[in-house]
């Protein structure tokens, strides 16, 4: 709480400075009005690069059209005004940006259902078909003046008051002060639990499925509210400006805000703004070179990435909430004052069920094509049990564990979770309705802390809204505490709490296992599905895990079904087994059972000599 | 229906210029994964290379051919090695970007050298106009569209029957192993590029042709249209390439003719989307699906 009060007030007290000190300065005309204009396409830029940062940066996809949905705030909020021209500016205005952000908003979402079926360059390029598109019809409207374009739009810089100084002072802290509600939205958003969510499907969509986050949601939420603010951005463009031509809006200014993001460090806000400051103020200060100009500031951009491909700040913020603790700690530190760290007890959170079946599959089958991968397949897991899967490779195991999770959706049969049947569901729906996963090659969120791979996990049972949020209301501050308090706990019990703020991809192997089936328990399941957790582990390290599979069961009631390889392993801590070859279960029983049987030997442990504690540890390569 | 014809023929003569470059495109993203945005710039830079050496030096046209070409090749190639290489193994946004970066450095050292003043181009062919009935195919259009053919066939056996296309092939499907089994990667790639920028010279050279006026931009628009082309035919697939430039080249001239020539545009990004929607991965793209 003491670090949030700090970094507010240190952050509000920074704003405020470099607004009364530009303000004041316009206002007196020490600042003319041709750097104030530059000021004003700063801020508006910024408004553009941050929101898509949003998209490109947080969300991970690319897009190229964003300047098509500042064209459609700048149009709407113009035209808006332009038909009040009889009300006063100081309310059509803020009408007209609002209509403005909301129109893009609403384009954003119908762009955005189809085109973000696609991934990568293939989205990038319908992006870009779009944003042309938009361009294409406006120059061909009548209602938005053709090719011509729009004139005579109010100025802000004109409109408020008679003397251009007064009125370009406030044309200032119009847009100054959006832009800040704005990066500030975005920053808050990023910081919450739909942050997380969006955040997520960057890192990796497919485990964000898994993990319960409607991905297909917040991809289409990311698109909108980015283009929501284009939108705003483009109504002030508009009244900043005072006339519209469809043709600024084109493939190249999407590409100018794109290069703003990149340079800045994508899914870095702060590093956004920086550069787009630069980017914008560069050729300006290189006008003394005149025709060089570009040509440096090309040159510049291609050494900048040369030299750091992965842009300003990287995926980092700038905080000066962090520069004052550092500063705070250094001393602390110089001094030998030591925190006192707090230690909370361990409370399980987790329900227990009743039902002793919990997960039935009924003549469960798929086929690809005419290929059939799996069929008939009847397993069922009891309340509290450890079942293994396992068979050779190529057998179908993993293709069962995608059939339950609906990442394919069965050809055959049913999967029935607690008397429900859930084939057909989405996977994220079906992660809620309790069967969690991990998966054979490891999946985290890389770049995602240990603590926020958890809270991930976390996002089905939180409620509050993105509004919320935003504004960190009580519903927020609550549910935050209460998940940070139970992600802690979790990670306590698999002893990786001194971990929870290293990065994911920075610990060994092992705990990256683990970390993954500790972000599965997350998801609160009643079927725990492990695929070859033990993969690529050591001796050691197995059996550590063979032990963190019996706390498991003991401490979150889960029935487990784990496809391993380690017959060690299997034979050691699975109390029942399928065996599964070329699609179909050709055994079923207790370990002792399995390794007696002729059709598995055959099979799957291929000579007769080995027995039932697998004389071949991985019996398939 | 002679109008028609007329614009069927006028449609293949722009699509084949747009396949020519789209095969840049696609040679390129097919080895690299990387959308070379300067590649329509090379059509630029072998224009200008065309009017300095027959305006200011006088030298005769099929050296000057030669000379274009080899002047592409020369700065794709080292576009490649300065630009695109250090960032191999950065993410593919950053390169992306480098690419815009160098494309907007041609165009501007172009403008600083050339001035924005377009100069006209300086080679022109003066046959007489193909006759079939009362249709009349200009001589360009012809020399174009066979020149197209021709090459996008030698361009097909050359990656599907050569041991260079072989190592082409291998090393965009996987860096790592094709460099195990021997082939050198950066030599493929280099090739690759010198390849693409080869026939966007010779682009250039059709392009020049039919509309003989040279400016810092030149490549700008051709260069974005043979990208979508690229794409509307599965980018990194040779004979998606030349089917996408077809498509685009008819789209776009049978919109002018039948509906209106501002609404082109929109028809030609309107199909892109419609095809990506139904097929993501372009024409003849395939899909791929990542594995669980």
């Amino acid at each position: 709480m003491n670090k949030k009060v700090k970094s507010y007030t240190l952050n509000i007290a920074a704003l405020v400075l470099i607004y009364a000190t530009l303000s004041l300065l316009i206002s007196t005309g020490a600042i003319n009005s041709y750097i104030s204009g530059i000021l004003i396409t700063i801020g508006i830029a910024i408004i553009m690069a941050v929101s898509l940062n949003l998209t490109t940066g947080l969300l991970g996809q690319l897009a190229l059209g964003h300047a098509g949905f500042m064209s459609i705030g700048a149009y709407t909020a113009a035209l808006i005004t332009k038909s009040m021209s009889d009300t006063s500016f100081a309310l059509s205005l803020p009408i007209g940006l609002l209509a403005g952000g909301l129109m893009a908003a609403l384009f954003g979402f119908i762009i955005g259902m189809p085109a973000l079926r696609l991934k990568g360059d293939y989205l990038a390029i319908i992006t870009l078909g779009f944003g042309e598109i938009i361009r294409v019809v406006i120059e061909n409207l009548s209602f938005t003046g053709g090719p011509g374009g729009l004139s005579r739009i109010t100025r802000m810089s004109r409109a408020f008051s008679s003397d251009t100084k007064v009125s370009g002072a406030i044309q200032f802290s119009i847009v100054f002060w959006v832009m800040v509600v704005i990066i500030t939205s975005i920053y808050t958003l990023g910081r919450s639990r739909h942050g997380r969510a969006i955040i997520s499907i960057r890192e990796n969509e497919v485990a964000a499925e898994a993990t319960g986050i409607p991905t297909t949601y917040y991809k289409l939420f990311a698109f909108t509210v980015a283009a929501f603010f284009a939108g705003i951005a483009g109504g002030l463009y508009a009244h900043q400006i005072g006339m519209l031509s469809a043709k600024t809006f084109g493939f190249n200014k999407s590409i100018e805000y794109l290069v703003m993001v990149v340079l800045g460090g994508m899914g870095s806000i702060t590093g956004s703004i920086i550069s787009t400051s630069v980017l914008v103020a560069l050729p300006e200060f290189l006008r003394g070179f005149s025709e060089w100009r570009l040509v440096i500031y090309s040159t510049l951009l291609i050494l900048m990435m040369l030299f750091r491909p992965s842009g300003l700040m990287g995926t980092k913020e700038f905080s000066l909430v962090r520069v004052w603790e550092d500063t705070g700690r250094f001393i602390k530190k110089t001094l030998g004052i030591k925190k006192r760290q707090a230690k909370m007890p361990y409370t399980p959170h987790y329900d227990v069920w009743e039902d002793s079946v919990v997960l039935e599959t009924r003549n469960l089958g798929i086929r690809f094509g005419g290929l059939v991968a799996a069929e008939g397949i009847n397993l069922h897991l009891n309340i509290n049990e450890i079942v293994g899967l396992i068979g050779p490779n190529g057998a179908g195991k993993t293709t069962v564990f995608n059939m339950l999770t609906g990442v394919y959706a069965p050809t055959d049969g049913e999967v029935v979770l607690l008397g429900k049947t859930i084939n057909g569901m989405s996977t994220h729906d079906i992660t809620k309705n309790g069967i969690a996963r991990t998966f054979q090659n490891i999946r985290l969120f890389k770049s995602m802390t240990v603590l926020e791979n958890i809270k991930v996990a976390f996002h089905t049972r939180m409620q509050y809204s993105p509004v919320s949020g935003i504004v960190r209301a009580s519903s927020y501050q609550t549910e935050e505490m209460g998940i940070d308090i139970r992600a802690r706990e979790l990670l306590r019990v698999f002893d990786m709490e001194d971990v929870a703020n290293a990065q994911a991809d920075s610990l060994p192997y092992g705990k990256q296992r683990k970390l993954e089936i500790c972000r599965a328990l997350a998801c609160n399941p009643k079927v725990l599905l492990l695929d070859e957790p033990a993969a690529g582990m050591n001796p050691i390290e197995t059996a550590e895990l063979m032990d963190t599979i019996k706390i498991i069961r003991t401490q979150f009631s889960v029935a487990i079904l784990l496809i391993e390889h380690d017959m060690k392993l299997v034979m050691g801590i699975c109390e029942r087994i399928y065996v599964l070859n070329y699609g179909r279960v050709i055994a079923q029983g207790t370990p002792a059972q399995i390794g007696r049987n002729p059709e598995v030997i055959a099979a799957y442990l291929g000579s007769a000599d080995n027995n039932d504690n697998g004389g071949a540890q991985h019996a398939e390569g | 229906m002679l109008l028609f014809l007329n614009q069927l023929i006028n449609g293949l003569h722009v699509g084949a210029i747009y396949a020519l470059i789209a095969l840049g495109y696609t040679m390129v993203y097919g080895i690299v994964r990387l959308i070379n945005f300067a590649h329509g710039d090379i059509l630029m830079v072998g224009a200008y290379t065309a009017v300095v050496l027959i305006t200011m030096l006088h030298l005769p046209v099929l050296l000057v051919i030669i000379l274009v070409l080899l002047v592409c090749v020369l700065f794709g190639v080292l576009i490649e090695r300065v630009a695109y290489k250090p960032l191999r193994n950065s993410p593919r946004i950053s390169s992306l970007i480098t690419a815009i970066g160098v494309s907007m450095l041609l165009q501007n050292i172009a403008l600083l050298v050339f001035t924005p003043t377009p100069k006209p181009y300086p080679i022109s062919l003066s046959l007489p106009a193909l006759q079939i009935g009362t249709l009349s195919i200009g001589s360009i259009t012809v020399l174009t569209i066979l020149v197209s053919a021709a090459l996008m066939i030698v361009l097909q056996l050359f990656v599907s029957t050569t041991r260079a296309g072989k190592a082409m092939r291998a090393v965009s499907e996987d860096f790592d192993a094709a460099q195990l089994m021997g082939i050198n990667v950066n030599n493929t790639i280099s090739l690759t590029f010198a390849i693409g920028c080869a026939l966007a010279g010779i682009g250039s050279l059709l392009y020049g042709l039919a509309y003989p006026s040279v400016s810092p931009t030149l490549g700008a628009l051709p260069g974005l249209k043979a990208f979508i082309a690229a794409v509307l035919g599965g980018i990194g697939i040779i004979p998606g390439a030349m089917l996408g430039g077809l498509i685009m080249g008819l789209a776009e001239s049978l919109t002018k003719a039948y509906i209106s020539s501002q609404l082109s545009d929109a028809v030609v990004y309107g199909i892109l989307i419609v095809v990506l929607l139904f097929k993501p991965s372009g024409l003849l793209g395939r899909g791929t699906r990542e594995k669980v």
